[in-house]
């Protein structure tokens, strides 16, 4: 009854076979072959998906190469330049370093003045009516036609109350409701995944805002407060705006971007 | 033996990249493959969510097999609860189960979503996309889980190749300081085959062997060896012994090396024994004694001598010597080991409830005696006289193995079972009575009292031909009958030549006269002749022949007027008319004229306003109910 480490037991006892090493050697030496050879017979998605896979080892091995390469490569220091008196051939590296924060000042000025109301999806793509409701009928003959169903994701506040089902207009099913939006802030480079509070404009029409209706490029208004961002007078922000920046009916999600 | 601790059924588990390749590869396979955007936006939909709903399945699946093969802590023997938490780290193989059954609920979730969202989906693409990101999800949980089931995979192999000890059974555990000479013991006693080296440390893990003693089967746990020291520094290796010392219900059998080529003294072993003796409650202990090849008990300085004799001073604890390396004592330690188990087991089974079920069961109940006569079975005399069977004694009885010695033994001698056939006359014994005759069993057919009901039979008949119920009444044919009976012969001799003629015209290869024809040849006469042949009278020919060259009136030209003219009621008339339904039930043309007069007054009025009278086309309901309401499922639109 072979029991716990018993293979590295029979090896200690009886040993390998002779020509363990060799054979060893020479199937790594003929993986490389083997991969090759697939790699060139390989087609359709098996070809594409082991070409990402292939890709990917590459970046990391080359990665590697690299951090091995810069233990030896010499190290450039930020205080190359001594301080005090400079030769004048050095001088222009400092100016170079100005130059830039000029240009990001300037940039940042430029950003303020006309940027103040642009965001990130400035232009939608048009959605028919058609597409965005689909027509309900009803009546005991099925003859009238004035109902409307969302086919979209919607925002529901959470005060709502419907009116009477046999009088409302519009439809918005449950299925398509949606509280949350995974909203990243730009600047952070950090997803977060925040509670809706309402919708501030869809670009579509204004009957779409009023209905809550998400779709690309729909400004919402997230609660933000999980974040802790503070206002410059030192007061904690709790709403800010956000753009979708995804088809929410497509994805079964809604992601943003947090405009700052 | 242990099939309830066998934890090599678990099925290998998966990492996340493969796990994800399985479970999606299988999706392919099993659902449809084909869909177009033509389809009916229904069928689409549920292509898409099938697809949704398969994966999820197949991941549920999956899961939930790797939630049910890993042991449950809770559930298992304390023992292997307990070394699972020393080799494994309790928190963490809960916390990747745990993972594991979050993962599943997750996808459930995601699944459920999905499906709900693919409701309205609208489009192909649509459905295709929404189908995409539910998948995603689905993987990236799966992804997230790649170190939990790294982690389980490692804990399955390692499970798999722990022994199997039944923790219940009878077990001798072998445990003592390292290199004292346990595994050299365990590998005298069973097969088991571990490895001896000089050095200590050589046994990393529990060892199980098995033997047999008083035919019974014993399992030797072979552990680590342990250091004095607190509980909380010791190390895995050492905590697996404590574990197996802690929770089995096994003779403990502590080693110890007086010649203290172990490198560790005397003192030292003797207070390991000391710091771990609470674990050796209620379980019987040895103290055994080991290399005696090199060093004995009495070798030893009277300090040490003293030190050991302590240990067995309050007599739970009993001494024994043995040397592997010279076959001495081995068998004898393992005996007393073995009967101090047995005799702590068989012990511990009276105490206990379990013995009640079987004691119950069995009862012997004693009458209390009801006076002080004594009251002794009775043998009858006969029986007890009878005199005892004896082979030798020439004088027994013959029996029929005695007849068949004699007569040449067995294979010779053909056993008379005959000979005892209880018969009316032995003469019948040996009659040959053949079983089957004709193909039918003998027995079968045999009634024993078939002579008695033939006799019976014979008697009824004679009755019945006396009283003459066979005699056949004397037949009179009378003219009548006789002349019928002719008739009756002619006919059917007439019936035989008619078959015949037509038989000889079917064979016939020559043009044949078409009936229609063959008729119109035919005069008059003919038919007569016919006639006459067929036994009826010729005038009949003639009759026929004038109503045939006589034209038809045009009975539909025929005023019915003058039917009614001619003085006869309408309903009465013989001839066939066509019949003109408004002078149907009016006696005469004066009741007709009179009820023509009424109907058109009554028209009058109605064709003045223009109304709608009796004769207009009428809906009576133009939409009845039960043809408009309610689902269509079967039927016509009409006739449902």
């Amino acid at each position: 009854m072979p029991q716990n480490e018993y293979i590295e037991e029979s090896i200690k006892r009886h040993g390998r076979r002779m020509d363990h090493d060799e054979r060893k050697r020479k199937r790594e030496a003929r993986e490389v072959h083997k991969q090759a050879a697939f790699a060139q017979k390989v087609h359709g998605l098996k070809a594409k998906m082991y070409n990402k896979k292939r890709r990917n080892e590459k970046i990391q091995m080359k990665k590697t190469i690299k951090m091995h390469d810069e233990k030896d490569a010499k190290q450039k220091t930020t205080d190359a330049v001594p301080d005090g008196a400079v030769p004048a051939y050095l001088l222009d590296r400092e100016g170079e370093q100005k130059a830039k924060v000029l240009s990001n000042m300037i940039k940042q000025k430029r950003k303020e003045k006309a940027g103040k109301w642009s965001v990130p999806l400035p232009k939608v793509r048009g959605i028919a009516e058609d597409e965005m409701f689909k027509v309900v009928k009803t009546g005991k003959a099925k003859t009238k036609s004035w109902k409307r169903l969302v086919t979209k994701a919607t925002f529901v506040g959470e005060g709502f109350t419907r009116k009477p089902p046999k009088y409302e207009r519009f439809i918005r099913p449950m299925a398509l409701r949606y509280k949350k939006a995974n909203v990243t802030h730009p600047e952070l480079k950090a997803t977060f995944q925040l509670p809706i509070i309402s919708v501030k404009k869809n670009p579509q029409s204004p009957a779409y805002t009023q209905l809550g209706v998400l779709t690309k490029g729909t400004i919402i208004e997230v609660n933000v407060s999980e974040l802790g961002l503070v206002t410059t007078s030192g007061k904690v922000v709790w709403g800010k705006y956000a753009q979708i920046t995804n088809n929410p009916e497509n994805d079964g999600c809604i992601n943003a971007v947090l405009l700052v | 033996m242990s099939s309830i601790y066998n934890f090599k059924r678990i099925q290998p588990v998966p990492g996340a990249t493969d796990f994800l390749d399985i479970v999606l590869s299988r999706t392919q396979r099993k659902t449809p493959t084909v869909v177009h955007p033509g389809y009916n936006i229904g069928r689409i939909r549920q292509f898409y969510m099938r697809k949704v709903k398969y994966t999820q399945e197949t991941f549920d699946e999956k899961l939930s097999q790797i939630l049910n093969d890993f042991p449950q802590l809770d559930n298992v023997h304390p023992f292997y609860a307990d070394l699972m938490n020393v080799l494994y780290d309790k928190d963490h193989y809960k916390l990747a189960l745990g993972q594991i059954n979050t993962a599943k609920h997750l996808i459930d979730s995601v699944a459920k979503d999905y499906t709900r969202l693919l409701k309205f989906g609208d489009s192909l693409y649509r459905c295709k996309q929404l189908k995409r990101a539910g998948m995603g999800r689905m993987a990236t949980i799966m992804r997230r889980q790649k170190d939990s089931l790294g982690y389980l995979e490692q804990v399955r192999q390692h499970l798999s190749r722990l022994p199997s000890i039944d923790p219940n059974t009878r077990t001798l555990i072998v445990c003592g300081y390292p290199n004292v000479g346990k595994s050299s013991f365990m590998n005298k006693v069973t097969r088991a085959d571990v490895d001896v080296q000089p050095y200590a440390f050589t046994t990393k893990s529990l060892f199980v062997g098995h033997m047999d003693y008083n035919y019974l089967r014993w399992q030797v746990i072979d552990t680590p060896g342990i250091l004095d020291h607190p509980l909380e520094e010791r190390n895995t290796i050492e905590m697996q012994s404590i574990t197996a010392l802690a929770h089995l219900r096994a003779c403990i059998m502590f080693f110890i090396d007086l010649s203290e080529q172990c490198g560790y003294s005397i003192k030292e072993q003797v207070s390991l024994f000391n710091s771990i003796k609470p674990l050796f409650t209620n379980k019987p202990t040895l103290l055994v004694i080991t290399k005696t090849d090199a060093c004995k008990l009495e070798d030893i300085s009277p300090e040490d001598r003293k030190l050991v004799e302590d240990v067995c001073k309050d007599g739970s604890v009993e001494l024994s010597q043995l040397s592997t390396y010279l076959d001495e004592g081995v068998i004898e330690t393992r005996n007393l080991a073995c009967e101090k188990l047995l005799q702590q087991r068989v012990a511990m089974k009276l105490k206990g409830q379990k013995v009640h079920d079987v004691l119950n069961r069995v009862h012997l109940s004693v009458p209390a005696p009801r006076d002080s006569q004594d009251r002794k079975p009775f043998i009858p005399e006969q029986i007890a006289k009878r005199r005892k069977y004896n082979p030798d004694d020439p004088d027994r009885p013959r029996l029929e193995r005695d007849i068949e010695m004699e007569n040449g033994g067995a294979g010779v001698y053909n056993v008379d079972l005959k000979k005892k056939y209880l018969l009316k006359s032995d003469e019948w014994k040996y009659d040959v009575i053949p079983e089957i005759m004709n193909g039918k069993n003998v027995a079968d057919f045999v009634d024993p009292d078939i002579e008695e009901k033939l006799a019976e039979l014979e008697l009824e008949e004679e009755r019945l031909e006396a009283e003459g119920v066979y005699d056949s009444p004397e037949e009179e044919l009378d003219e009548e009958e006789e002349k019928i009976k002719s008739m009756a012969r002619e006919i059917r001799r007439q019936k035989q030549i008619i078959a015949q003629e037509s038989r000889l015209k079917k064979g016939l290869n020559r043009p044949v006269i078409v009936g229609s024809v063959k008729a119109s040849r035919q005069t008059k006469d003919d038919f007569a002749s016919h006639l006459e042949k067929l036994g009826v009278s010729s005038d009949v020919a003639d009759t026929r022949a004038k109503s045939i060259t006589r034209k038809r009136t045009h009975s539909s030209t025929r005023d019915p007027a003058e039917g009614m003219a001619r003085g006869t009621s309408v309903a009465a008339r013989a001839v066939s008319v066509v019949r003109d339904r408004s002078t149907m039930g009016l006696s005469s043309d004066k009741q007709a004229k009179l009820a023509a007069k009424k109907k058109s007054m009554s028209q009058r009025k109605g064709n003045l306003m223009a109304r709608a009278g009796e004769a207009d086309r009428s809906i009576g309901t133009k939409m009845p109910k039960h043809l408009f309401s309610g689902k269509r499922k079967m039927g016509s639109t009409d006739r449902r």
